[in-house]
């Protein structure tokens, strides 16, 4: 028995999950390693940027440095250990991203070529029978 | 032999003598695991700022490991039977659930957070690393060679939570006679290179720790875990006086076993198509290779 439908489901279930728990502390905007580049998040509070994700995450524009650490954000799970209320903070930034790029709050990165690239080199790099077997 | 696949993921396609190695390792250490990877088994990952289409590759992908495990089952029942469907694998040794063993650290957290939620799994899954730590009694007699290194591991902070990589890693490459790990605090902002790569200064400023550990440590070869690391600092061996190496190729070093890393010879050719070959080329596709593999190869170097 599998815990949801599918990820609507479970995005929506995450997401009500995550928006109840979180305290807005900002422990997990304070511990982020990747904050230095986060454009626009300089001299705003950790809390407030929290509260922006949480917006972004909830189908809102959020600020500009909540935008910037969403944009940002490579899963280093820093904040996960750090967060006090077992939020998982690296899901709430990516859901917030999937969010973001579905009301187009943030721009999509273009991936159209990525999966011609992978056959390009597996067809450089794996004889005929390894593209027949591997992929 | 256990019956497994080993899930490389996509971007691995730029490695293949790493699949070919860690598959041999795998056999060499009583694992039987088929690759698997590339569109067709995808979590989903590469297309998930759109997350429908990434839901859409993520379910294919469990429908065929799904099918996959049920005939392992099956074929698993048939032998106890003594049925004509017993497989050179399944007629020797213990059996456990069907696994899939993973490579790519965003298809096993794929699997992990969103896949194995919302399809039944029917297999169970563990990292490279952890299916030849957990034999490393098998291995460490295979690792004859010495291989006279001082080397530091390019470690990421994320991940390791998943799997703990950040200790098996070093550990297993410990058992080569003559390898010896420098530890070092520094870990990259995320959880491999890729992540890095696409935020305008983070991968520079993780290649120039990276350097300053090397030389603070003294070290003279970096080690890559993952794929996209090893993509990202190849590109250091040209110009900085340093080897740089996936922890698979140095395993296989003192396996004794030849293999050739093609993606950084190219990565470090002055003409990489030249360095790809002609025949290569053609058989690829020149186009194709132009427009999509030469852009890679040929990007500016960080630092």
């Amino acid at each position: 028995m599998v815990a949801h439908a599918d990820w609507s489901a479970l995005r929506e279930s995450e997401t009500a999950r995550i928006l109840a728990a979180c305290t807005r502390c900002g422990r997990c905007a304070e511990v982020c390693p990747m904050m230095p580049y986060a454009e626009g998040a300089a001299g705003v509070s950790a809390a407030t940027l929290v509260e922006g994700v949480l917006e972004v995450l909830s189908g809102g524009e959020g600020g500009a440095g909540a935008r910037g650490w969403i944009s940002v954000c490579t899963r280093s799970g820093v904040c996960n250990a750090a967060c006090p209320e077992a939020v998982n903070p690296r899901l709430m930034l990516r859901l917030a991203k999937w969010r973001a790029n579905e009301t187009g709050v943030l721009p999509k990165r273009d991936a159209s070529e990525a999966m011609a690239r992978v056959k390009a080199f597996a067809r450089l790099g794996f004889s005929e029978r390894e593209q027949e077997e591997w992929l | 032999m256990t019956e497994a696949l080993f899930w490389y993921g996509c971007n691995m396609t730029r490695h293949g003598e790493i699949i070919r190695l860690a598959a041999r390792m795998l056999e060499a250490v009583g694992v039987g695991a088929a690759p698997v990877g590339g569109p067709g088994a995808c979590c989903g990952s590469p297309k998930e700022s759109t997350p429908r289409i990434a839901e859409g590759m993520a379910n294919r992908t469990m429908e065929k490991f799904g099918k996959w495990a049920s005939g392992v089952r099956s074929a698993e029942g048939g032998a106890a039977k003594g049925g004509e469907h017993r497989s050179r694998e399944s007629a020797a040794a213990p059996k456990g659930p069907p696994s899939v063993i993973t490579w790519c650290p965003s298809c096993h957290m794929n699997l992990d957070d969103f896949m194995g939620r919302t399809k039944e799994k029917g297999f169970d899954h563990r990292h490279l690393s952890e299916a030849l730590w957990e034999r490393r009694a098998a291995l460490a007699p295979l690792l004859t060679k010495r291989v006279a290194t001082r080397f530091l591991v390019d470690r990421h902070m994320g991940f390791h939570a998943e799997v703990p990589v950040n200790h098996i890693i070093p550990a297993l490459l410990g058992m080569i006679p003559g390898a010896e790990h420098v530890d070092h605090g520094h870990r990259g902002g995320s959880y491999m290179c890729f992540g890095l790569a696409n935020v305008p200064g983070a991968l520079g400023a993780h290649q120039r720790a990276l350097l300053a550990a090397m030389h603070e440590t003294g070290a003279d070869t970096l080690v890559t875990i993952f794929h996209s690391c090893h993509r990202e600092l190849v590109g250091l061996e040209r110009d900085h006086g340093i080897r740089v190496v996936n922890w698979v190729h140095l395993l296989a070093e003192s396996m004794g076993w030849d293999y050739s890393d093609d993606y950084k010879q190219w990565r470090n050719a002055e003409d990489p198509l030249a360095a790809i070959g002609p025949e290569r080329l053609a058989a690829a596709g020149e186009a194709a290779v132009r427009k999509l593999v030469l852009p890679e190869l040929t990007r500016p170097r960080p630092v």
